[in-house]
């Protein structure tokens, strides 16, 4: 019975489904869903995630970027097409010589919302809180361009030696020769200091530093107590007193509590033992001071602390059996060492920190040396006045105005986060800078802006407001548009099974191609793919064209820029292309299947060499020898990833004859195991370019710890890069950033897979909003159309097309730049 | 009965500390931490981070915090939203949870206990048939799919109601969702009930002492009709106010369940923990509650 009516009502149902779906869409529509369009000048947008905070200086996402973008203002804005640094606060700028330092002119009209007037002190301050080590700032690492700017958020120390600065010259292996500097900017005290000879930073982990101390053979011989020493030994003595606090601080944190008696008497022994020192040098002059600490304090205090620790021990002689154990390593150096060599088992705590104190703590290096913490005052961030900012780099970076764009590096009201601490982002207290301000606030739901009638330039801010809706599901984002309550939605919202459907709303649909590719990154460190033969196998078996029209919305990555992005590099690498294509007398048929990566037969030729031959079975290729169960192809868990990952299996199984299996993780595991090398083979890697330069992406295997994901390092590679961005002309830097990716391309670290895609909605009466390469807006441009003959058409040729408006508020801004 | 209430309560405390301890255990157990991003943090930053948040210190010395503070019943900050307690965000989201929770209650209340008195009543009559069909449609269909369908229908083609979002005209699909299975649930319980109790001894001595139907029915039988109700409704609607992680995502409703879907995708630990404390308390509570009522409903029922 209960089925017979069900089947009756579904029928029922269903014929109503029909009948109502036959009613409203018996034509097909121009538009996507519905049409009302809102009464106010207010634009509804989806800005996807929950902001993390409203302090624009913390988080790193997309999603916050475009919430800040709204409220936050700072030296340049993204330039609404290209993303390229325009006029902000900033009226223009120039940079020195070397491109490695910039002054700003500020405007004289900037002000907060509560109506103060913002300075290049403002900046200063700003710029020092981003990197306070307390602040925690996430992007953090796009300005550590600037000087001392990673020292002082890593927390570290300058290394004075008779009052004079150690500099990273004074243990260089080969010193460089001392540059010519040109006048830039009125000298100050200040910029004196920033371009005397770059200081030596050093960890301010004691343990840390004695390591670098003991690698660096110049800074220890630097070090060195030396006879000069004496002449000041008040001095020595607050010196010695900074070691023994640190040596406290060390065994507080790493002794068990038995063992931290000993250790504040061994420190007191210590104490008097130099004391004592410091009496007699006054008579013993130079002959003490060589043998001083080596010969005077260390046996005593070791000699007082194994007494210390003899007395324990007899007190607890039937006390627990593990502290009898370490204490007699600790009284054994013999025993240490031979531990030690042969690493059959870790040394107790109390061990190592005897080892510790023996080796690291007293050594004479270190005792004669002050450690100065780096301070926020040190950055090479700089108020020549009230309206003119100079801002010093660490070395040239021709693309960094360009990355002052982002959030990081925004304005923010100093009275106010000292008023209120962590609670200043919140809606009753917030100040903010930009061309909206904070109206209401409803966590997890929406995001109410408002024009900022403060804003220095409100004449040009089209809209009344903004409402940023937080929703995190693509379907219900997806629902919201159509049925007309939202007027655009942000980047990536259109899920894979509805783009065949989205994709026919010309006038709607988003789609261009992203500063953001997709690759997968190989573990270099592990055998098989320490080989670069396989990887290079790996990667020609990949037909990336069909990928990409599998997939409908991506293009297609031969190599790690993503093409399309920056048009005169894509010309730069094209003729580097040629140039490295005559010199190695490669054919241009050749050629062509190399620059497409797509060559299965040499795929199957580079295998073989590697030493696992592919053989072919009746048309079918086989590989048996290939160590399928060491490796697997990891990626995180969404439909999409699934697709693309099964896509590529099946062509290295079509075209190499080798299965690799899949294997999915939940995004935070994922991330976690990949940050650390801890997969097998190969893992997925999605990169969005920071900045609209293509040492973004190439940078990401640069250094000892990168981002790539590949645990790549090659010094070769790093030394290229760093020339190509000490080049001055800009087209000649493309050109050797063009040799760079080739190069890099030869070691192939990581399989380049694809281009992504802007994908994305928007109603056709939103204008000046453009589907640029990071979908990363300036607000002001952004207005209602209320005349339908004026929507937006074929958003495809959007970037082509020119609106007056739009232009004419980009030429007006951009006067100030000639002045 | 007083002395039961207090036992009762007093059991509710270690068993929040156990469910609170698991969480925490297995919330360690899972790589990946919140700071895990594309871009690998600074090797400084991350130690600040770890720093700032005591995950530098041995497991047991944070578990003991942990639970320190969780005794005072603060959960401390949000690892992800900077500069917000837990309890303040529990506190700001529950509302909304509790708002479409309770109305959707009330719906099913409704429909239920109508359709399924009605049922029993009328039993093997065409009424009966057909809304005992239609309960065990809604039984039979979640709520994922219920909700885009009613979405696809009432939104995207007649453009009545909005699809979602928190308003007042944006609950109607969502409180419809939520409530049509506990609706389907109720009604035929309801209609069982009051089938066993009509034919019981002594609703028959009512009868016979000359009561109108109308008194048996309001009187007698409904009161031991409805005892399998309660005992469902009463931990449903502790379920149902904490919120729900499907329908409040599919209609972006800012309540809690989908506040805790992204607090655990985050790794944001002091919201998940503060989040299960606070629902284990509520269900707990609830439990407790209905066993109270039985003693009303049922004169048979006493605790000692």
């Amino acid at each position: 019975m209960t089925r017979i009516s069900f089947m009756k009502f579904c029928t029922v149902v269903m014929a109503a489904a029909l009948i109502i779906s036959g009613c409203s869409s018996s034509e097909p529509s121009r538009y996507f869903g519905s049409m009302k369009m809102p009464k106010d000048n207010v634009l509804r947008y989806i800005s996807g995630s929950e902001p993390a905070s409203l302090d624009p200086q913390i988080s790193t996402g997309q999603p916050e970027a475009r919430i800040y973008g709204a409220l936050y203002e700072g030296l340049v804005d993204y330039h609404p097409k290209t993303l390229q640094p325009i006029p902000s606060l900033a009226e223009r700028w120039e940079s020195s010589p070397k491109v490695d330092e910039f002054i700003f002119h500020l405007r004289k009209n900037g002000k907060f919302s509560d109506g103060k007037p913002i300075t290049a002190q403002d900046f200063v301050y700003s710029f020092r809180r981003g990197f306070d080590p307390e602040v925690l700032s996430q992007s953090v690492q796009l300005g550590y361009f600037i000087k001392y700017a990673e020292a002082y958020n890593g927390h570290e120390m300058f290394v004075e030696r008779n009052g004079k600065f150690v500099t990273e010259n004074d243990v260089a292996d080969e010193p460089a020769a001392a540059a010519e500097r040109q006048p830039f900017g009125p000298e100050t005290e200040f910029h004196t200091y920033l371009h005397s000879p770059s200081r030596l930073t050093v960890s301010d982990d004691p343990l840390k530093r004695a390591q670098a101390v003991e690698s660096t053979p110049k800074l220890k011989e630097l070090l060195k107590f030396q006879a000069a020493d004496l002449n000041n030994p008040a001095g020595l003595a607050a010196k010695i007193k900074d070691g023994q606090d640190a040596l406290s601080k060390f065994l507080a944190a790493n002794l068990s509590p038995e063992a931290l008696a000993c250790a504040a008497e061994c420190s007191d022994a210590g104490k008097q033992a130099l004391a004592d020192g410091l009496n007699k040098s006054a008579d013993a002059g130079s002959l003490f001071a060589q043998d001083w600490f080596a010969s005077l304090t260390l046996p005593e205090a070791a000699q007082k602390l194994a007494d210390q620790i003899a007395a324990e021990n007899k007190k607890r002689a039937d006390g627990n059996a593990k502290i009898d154990e370490e204490i007699a390593e600790l009284t054994d150096a013999a025993k240490i060492a031979e531990k030690e060599k042969t690493k059959k088992k870790p040394i107790g705590k109390l061990a190592y920190a005897n080892r510790f104190v023996l080796e690291n703590m007293f050594p004479e290096e270190i005792a004669a040396a002050s450690f100065i913490p780096v301070e926020a005052k040190d950055i090479g961030v700089e108020a020549i006045d009230d309206y003119t900012l100079r801002i010093t780099l660490r070395q040239s970076a021709p693309f960094f105005v360009g990355l002052l764009t982002h959030q990081f590096f925004r304005v923010v009201p100093e009275q106010t986060i000292e008023k209120y601490g962590k609670n200043w982002t919140r809606p009753e207290n917030i100040v903010t800078s930009g061309q909206f301000r904070v109206k209401e606030y409803h966590p997890y739901d929406r995001l109410i802006v408002e024009r900022d009638p403060n804003y220095w330039d409100k004449e040009n801010v089209h809209l009344d407001g903004i409402e940023f809706y937080m929703i995190e599901e693509q379907a219900t984002q997806l629902n919201l548009y159509k049925a007309g309550e939202v007027d655009a939605i942000l980047n990536h919202s259109v899920p894979a099974a509805w783009i065949e459907e989205i994709s026919q709303y010309k006038d709607e649909y988003m789609n261009l191609p992203e500063n953001a590719t997709s690759y997968y990154s190989f573990n270099v460190r592990k055998p098989p793919f320490d080989n670069s033969k396989l990887r290079q196998a790996f990667s020609l078996a990949i037909d990336r064209v069909s990928l990409s029209k599998f997939r409908k919305i991506t293009k297609p990555l031969y190599f790690y820029t993503p093409t399309g992005i920056f048009p005169d590099y894509d010309k730069a690498m094209a003729k580097v292309g040629e140039e490295i294509r005559k010199q190695k007398g490669i054919s241009p048929e050749d050629w062509e299947k190399l620059q497409k990566q797509f060559d299965p037969a040499r795929a199957r030729k580079l295998i073989t060499e590697a030493g696992f031959p592919v053989i072919e079975n009746g048309g079918k290729f086989e590989c048996p020898s290939f160590p399928t169960d060491k490796i697997s192809l990891t990626f995180n868990t969404t439909e999409s990833n699934r697709q693309i990952a099964e896509f590529i299996q099946a062509q290295w199984a079509q075209n190499l004859g080798i299965t690799v299996p899949l294997k999915n993780q939940e995004f935070k595991t994922f991330l976690a195991d990949r940050n650390a090398m801890r997969y097998e083979g190969l893992a997925q890697s999605l990169w969005s370019g920071d900045y609209m330069d293509p040492y973004t992406f190439l940078g990401l295997h640069y250094g000892v710890v990168n981002d790539g994901g590949a645990g790549f390092h090659d010094p070769k590679y790093d030394k290229m890069l760093d020339d190509a961005n000490s080049e001055l002309d800009p087209q000649k830097r493309y050109e050797l950033l063009a040799r760079c990716e080739y190069y890099l391309r030869d070691q192939l670290p990581s399989i380049p897979l694809t281009i992504n895609a802007t994908n994305w909605v928007k109603k056709p009466w939103v204008k000046g909003l453009y589907p640029n390469p990071g979908t990363l807006f300036t607000w002001k441009f952004v207005y209602l159309e209320r005349d339908p003959a004026k929507w937006d058409t074929d958003v495809n040729e959007i970037m082509e097309r020119s609106d007056p408006q739009v232009e004419e508020q980009l030429k007006k801004l951009e006067e100030s730049l000639v002045k | 009965m007083l002395s039961f209430i207090i036992r009762r309560l007093l059991l509710i405390v270690p068993m929040a500390l156990i469910v609170i301890t698991l969480t925490w255990g297995l919330i360690r157990i899972a790589p990946g931490s919140f700071y895990s991003a594309e871009k690998k943090l600074p090797a400084a930053v991350e130690a600040n981070i770890k720093k700032k948040y005591g995950l530098d210190k041995p497991w047991y010395q944070q578990y003991g915090m942990m639970m320190w503070n969780v005794v005072r019943g603060d959960f401390g900050d949000s690892l992800k939203y900077e500069g917000q307690s837990v309890n303040e965000i529990i506190r700001r989201h529950f509302p909304y949870s509790a708002t479409m929770g309770f109305l959707a209650y009330l719906v099913a209340l409704a429909v239920g206990l109508t359709a399924g008195i009605i049922a029993s009543l009328k039993q093997n009559s065409a009424f009966d048939y057909g809304s005992m069909s239609l309960a065990m449609l809604g039984l039979s269909i979640p709520n994922f799919v219920l909700g885009p369908i009613l979405v696809l229908i009432f939104s995207l083609w007649l453009f009545w109601l909005p699809p979602a979002r928190w308003s007042a005209a944006g609950l109607v699909l969502p409180v419809i969702t939520l409530s049509a299975i506990y609706a389907a649930y109720i009604a035929r319980l309801t209609r069982a009930g009051m089938l066993e109790v009509m034919r019981s001894d002594y609703i028959r001595t009512a009868r016979a002492k000359g009561l109108d139907e109308k008194t048996v029915l309001l009187r007698h039988a409904i009161r031991g009709g409805l005892i399998p109700v309660i005992s469902f409704t009463g931990p449903a609607l502790a379920g149902l106010l904490a919120g729900t992680v499907v329908v409040e995502r599919v209609f972006a409703i800012p309540g809690l369940g989908n506040i805790f879907i992204q607090a655990v995708l985050n790794r944001d630990e002091p919201l998940i923990l503060g989040i299960v404390a606070f629902l284990s308390i509520l269900i707990m509570v609830f439990n407790l509650l209905v066993d109270i009522s039985y003693g009303f409903l049922d004169p048979r029922i006493r605790y000692e």
